[in-house]
């Protein structure tokens, strides 16, 4: 194998980081557009179709339910729950490679 | 296609979980010592860009929308195994934190995204990338959910809360991302084609990676 050397990966953690702020950034769009449409996917179907809705029940709603944050406004929410979620898992992820690589 | 607590029997998710274990203890493993200290921030973000990927939801006149899951681009970007921890990772954060998908149920969540998909689409990538990579990573995306979605339909369709309606949880689960698969086949096919064209030798296991720089 022959892969370039190493530094390639700070230009690419650098456009990766402006990509991943620039979808953080549109997603509260997405959110008010798909709330527009009022939409169901094929799981909701199934549940509504065969009457397992009644089954539903929810241990832990989370620290931001649902991808809001309770007592804002739910496009800012979608805003910060997008961020955290985003920085969460680019953590999280960061550090189980770097434990991984050793 | 996050599926919450109360819809699948005790065993149909103890079942899920012994297999998503056992399957990422595997992939642990064949990971080993493939990776560079410098190159787990290039995972970080990749993981990171499905999570935020999955945040647009892409509304559909008539009352549905889809989202990118990423699962099968991920196992082509980063190989299977490595795909498979990183969408695992994912899952795991949007129950916990946001409570999308249940507790009890969250081996089943990441069976169907992180294991069923992952592979099923590297699989079809590897199929079909001799012939066109283009239309292998459409492929990939495209099967790849559609086939998670069938083994989520399968769980649904044995557990009680669905009054054991195999054919009926089967037939709208696989009917319902075998045609919004097409928009994760899409993206995943434009995405592949702009990071191959941009770094042709980050892919794993194909000819790409024996392009020097």
């Amino acid at each position: 194998m022959s892969v370039a050397g190493e530094g390639w990966h700070s230009e690419w953690v650098r456009r990766g980081l402006l990509a991943l702020a620039g979808i953080v950034a549109v997603s509260p769009v997405f959110a008010w557009a798909a709330r527009r449409v009022g939409y169901a996917e094929p799981l909701e179907n199934a549940a509504e179709h065969t009457g397992a809705v009644a089954h539903e029940v929810t241990y832990s709603a989370g620290l931001l339910p649902d991808y809001t944050v309770p007592g804002i406004d739910p496009l800012l929410g979608t805003l910060v729950s997008a961020a955290v979620g985003t920085a969460l898992t680019l953590l999280v992820v960061t550090a189980m490679a770097r434990i991984l690589a050793e | 296609m996050h599926i919450p607590d109360g819809f699948l029997d005790l065993w149909v998710a103890a079942v899920c979980a012994l297999l998503a274990v056992g399957t990422l203890t595997y992939a642990t493993r064949r990971v080993n010592g493939e990776l560079t200290d410098a190159r787990a921030p290039v995972l970080g973000i990749v993981a990171a860009g499905l999570f935020a990927a999955q945040m647009l939801n892409w509304p559909i006149p008539g009352g549905t929308s889809a989202h990118f899951v990423g699962g099968a681009f991920a196992a082509i970007l980063l190989g299977p195994h490595l795909g498979a921890l990183c969408v695992a990772t994912v899952v795991t954060i949007q129950a916990l934190v946001f409570g999308d998908g249940g507790l009890v149920v969250l081996g089943a969540n990441v069976l169907n995204m992180a294991v069923v998909e992952v592979y099923v689409g590297y699989g079809v990538y590897r199929l079909l990338a001799g012939h066109n990579e283009f239309v292998a990573a459409f492929g990939a995306g495209w099967l790849g959910i559609t086939a998670g979605a069938l083994a989520a339909g399968l769980q649904l369709g044995v557990s009680e809360a669905f009054a054991y309606e195999l054919v009926t949880t089967l037939s709208i689960m696989g009917a319902g991302h075998l045609a919004l698969g097409l928009i994760e086949g899409a993206i995943t096919a434009v995405v592949y084609r702009y990071v191959a064209d941009a770094r042709p030798d980050i892919f794993p296991g194909t000819p790409r990676r024996e392009v020097s720089a």
